[in-house]
């Protein structure tokens, strides 16, 4: 039963590029996402800063449509959905739709269709709400849209574990391909930007309130407070051999995965004992050693004291400063979708060492990156990890 | 691998009862949860009737400072859950020595706290942080993990009214993959004024009561409520002679892909296929069907037309019923709910009835067990669930005899 799992396509938008390319290139050049907020209106917060990603068209990707009644969200995990389906090559087909599945980690992605929708039915009056923005209520619309949209009918899973939700869903997919349960997955995740995130963070203190502070992106213990961004990435998961079969092209394999709660939070905070089980776990389950990891992308959570425990438990665990990667600040503003993008950026760094892609890694181009672990945690005590390693075609 | 799954606790939180043995006796009887909405105004509603728990006060569970910063989702889910090892012979404190977990499922997670901050923005008044806090969807899940000490893997599935239902199953998942020794998995869903007023303008919400399968169905009725289960493995269980409800042997999903609230016969009938597919067993071994079964012309037409369609012949000699003509449609929670009460049938050979009935409508002409409970053997067991994007997942249960 125990099928390999490979990533044949990356699909991305996020603040700071689109498409695997263009957001591998912006993280090599330490482009920054964030930008004033157009969305929505910012006074009542401390800061106006946020990852938006400015111009986002959806018809580009699929057409005019049936876009209408669509929120942001559904839009952009549906544009991602199509980047990541054409990077992969893989055609829906009645053969193989009942065998393809979408896997989607969101857990605010549908909040402002939720509270607008409610909102009209206090102002407007119950009997007098339009009923077509009703089916973007639900937490699982902007999954399901892509199976509608794309007629995929394997299964389609939504996953809310907050900041760890994209590899919590990541790695529900690569299961359901270990399992025999699907041959391949879109999975990963997705948030908008909306003032209804804003407020809920703001509220939580999670969200920076100095601009200055929140726009640096230095190293990552310091870097503290979190300013949100939005944005969707997906990966095409297939068995091995079903991209061997297609001749797919095999950006990675997906080794092992390690997922443990801390019931020790307090605060916002956790203790580091639920991150290193599941770093453990993820080693154990790819039947690795710690020090076959090359690289670690951390970054992926909200609160400074979050932040620091997770670096000084990585640099101890690993014993060395410079295996560890921080995403961009602007990219870890995406929430629920931040862990998919962390992934696609530990793809880039995998990759870039072959001379097919442009290499991400700006401090140590000439290093033979073989493996990358991909890590998350959540303020509310969940931890995931992930181990991706190159694909070697014996 | 560990190939065998079994359940052994159960917990419920519902409007005809908490905990599992009051549940069991008025499910079996046949018991209304249904009455006036009290938690928000529906005099500008088209309907006033809902399937609201009004005897769930959290003072009788838990200390203010615990309960403060916990909606009522996961108020409903922890009692539950805390039903469910305590009905496994688990003693709380005794699962942060083992490699257990939680999985939950929900359709909006806290929809009440939503609601109580779009007040105060549109009445321009303060914002309540605890309400912030509550919000966000894993709340629940990391309440129950919190709680009971749990540190394995913490999950929670935001798949609408099929939540329960990819709840269980991927517990089973992680079991069989070793990822976890115990589970505890199910949903909880609270009465939401934003669930109200939606299925009201889809005209998809009876004015009365819940009539599935009924010629003069009318619709849903919303609810809230909470169903866990306790799941480990069959070594686990055995080695520590714990009572076993019964095994869960596989499930299936599938996706209609088709439309965001029109139900697909194929999609359904696929989902029935997967699941028994997964179990390794045939359309003929199946005794018993906990239907979707809402009370919605829709829904209830297609579950019987994809019902006919996979068992052919035979359909008519299930028995089918939905206890949603008793406790209304709690939405994520239904299909948990639903497994806690297969675990039940299986366990005690009675199925509960389909009340409300009256009318045969030729479209659905199963035996849904009208109004009377049954005395029936039932080895296995399929539990349907279906969701908004046409996500559906059955589950099968089947009784453990060594």
């Amino acid at each position: 039963m125990n099928r390999d799992v490979v990533v044949t396509g990356i699909g991305v938008l996020s603040p700071v590029g689109t498409g695997k390319e263009d957001f591998w290139n912006a993280l090599k050049e330490g482009r920054s996402g964030f930008k004033e907020i157009s969305l929505f209106d910012t006074t009542r917060y401390r800061t106006n800063i946020g990852g938006e990603i400015a111009g986002f068209d959806p018809v580009e990707y699929l057409g005019k449509k049936g876009l209408r009644t669509l929120d942001r969200s559904t839009k952009l995990v549906c544009s991602a959905a199509r980047l990541a389906l054409d990077d992969a090559g893989l055609d829906i087909t009645p053969e193989n739709e009942g065998s393809i599945g979408v896997s989607v980690g969101s857990t605010f992605g549908s909040l402002k269709s939720i509270a607008e929708f409610d909102r009209e039915g206090i102002t407007e009056g119950p009997r007098y709400v339009n009923p077509s923005y009703f089916p973007n209520t639900v937490l699982n619309s902007p999954a399901s849209n892509i199976s509608i949209r794309f007629g995929i009918k394997g299964f389609n899973t939504t996953v809310s574990t907050g900041f760890c939700a994209s590899l919590d869903a990541i790695m529900y997919a690569s299961d359901f391909i270990r399992l025999n349960r699907a041959d391949a997955v879109l999975a990963g995740g997705v948030e908008e930007l909306c003032n209804e995130t804003f407020l809920i963070f703001n509220e939580l203190g999670y969200l920076s309130s100095s601009n200055e502070d929140s726009l640096s992106v230095d190293a990552p213990a310091v870097n503290g407070g979190l300013v949100l961004s939005e944005g969707s990435a997906l990966c095409v998961l297939e068995s091995e051999e079903h991209a061997l079969k297609r001749s797919a092209s095999i950006l990675a394999r997906v080794a092992g995965y390690g997922n443990s709660f801390d019931p020790s939070i307090n605060n916002g905070g956790q203790s580091g004992l639920g991150l290193s089980r599941a770093i453990i776990n993820a080693l154990k389950e790819a039947g690795l050693d710690k020090n076959d990891i090359d690289l670690i992308c951390c970054g992926v959570t909200a609160t400074k004291s979050m932040i620091r425990t997770e670096f000084d438990l990585i640099t101890d665990m690993f014993g060395d400063q410079t295996k560890i990667r921080s995403i961009d600040p602007s990219i870890r503003g995406s929430f629920s979708a931040s862990g998919a993008m962390a992934l696609s950026y530990g793809i880039g760094l995998i990759t870039g060492t072959d001379g097919n892609h442009p290499s991400v890694d700006t401090s140590s181009s000439d290093r033979n990156i073989h493996r990358v672990m991909v890590i998350a945690s959540d303020p509310r005590g969940n931890n995931s990890a992930v181990v991706l390693e190159r694909f070697e075609d014996e | 691998m560990n190939d065998r799954v079994v359940i052994t606790g159960l917990g419920v939180v519902s409007s005809i009862g908490t905990g599992k043995d009051e549940f069991w006796r008025n499910v079996l009887s046949g018991t209304s949860g249904i009455g006036p909405v009290s938690v928000f105004d529906t005099k500008d509603h088209f309907t006033h009737n809902g399937g609201e728990i009004s005897n769930f006060d959290p003072s009788d569970h838990f200390e203010e400072q615990e309960y403060r910063l916990m909606n009522r989702s996961s108020q409903m889910a922890l009692v539950a859950a805390k039903l469910a090892v305590s009905d496994a012979g688990l003693s709380e404190r005794s699962l942060d020595n083992s490699n257990a977990g939680v999985s939950c499922g929900t359709t909006l997670g806290d929809a009440q706290s939503i609601e109580l901050i779009d007040n105060s923005l549109l009445d321009n008044t303060d914002i309540n942080k605890d309400h912030c806090y509550q919000i966000p969807t894993h709340s629940t899940p990391s309440n129950i993990a919190s709680e009971l000490k749990l540190n394995g893997p913490s999950f929670m599935f935001s798949t609408a009214c099929a939540a329960g239902n990819y709840a269980v199953s991927y517990a089973y998942d992680l079991i069989r993959l070793g990822r976890a020794d115990i589970m505890i998995a199910g949903a909880s869903d609270p009465m939401s004024r934003i669930e109200f007023t939606g299925f009201n303008q889809f005209s998809a919400v009876a004015p009365d009561k819940c009539r599935p399968f009924d010629k003069g169905r009318k619709g849903m009725m919303l609810a809230e409520g909470a169903g866990f289960l306790v799941l480990e493995t069959l070594d686990r269980a055995l080695n520590r002679k714990a009572h076993i409800y019964g095994e869960l042997i596989g499930y299936g999903l599938s996706c209609d892909a088709a439309h965001m609230t029109n139900p697909s016969v194929e999609g359904v009938a696929q989902c029935m296929i997967n699941a028994m597919k997964d179990a390794g067993i045939r359309t003929d071994d199946v005794d018993y069907i906990s239907a979707h079964g809402t009370g919605t012309s829709a829904n209830d037409r297609t579950e019987v037309a994809a019902i006919k369609k996979v068992f052919g012949d035979r359909y008519r000699s299930i028995p089918v019923s939905s206890i949603k003509s008793m406790l209304g449609h709690t939405m994520g929670a239904a299909s948990a709910i639903e497994a806690v009460t297969c675990a039940l049938i299986i366990n005690n050979d009675k199925i509960p009835p389909t009340i409300n009935y009256e009318n045969v409508d030729p479209e659905c002409d199963i035996d849904c067990v009208p109004n009377i409970a049954r005395d029936h053997v039932v080895n296995i067991a399929l539990n349907n669930s279906y969701a908004f994007g046409g996500n559906n997942a059955s589950v099968v249960f089947r009784k453990y005899t060594g």
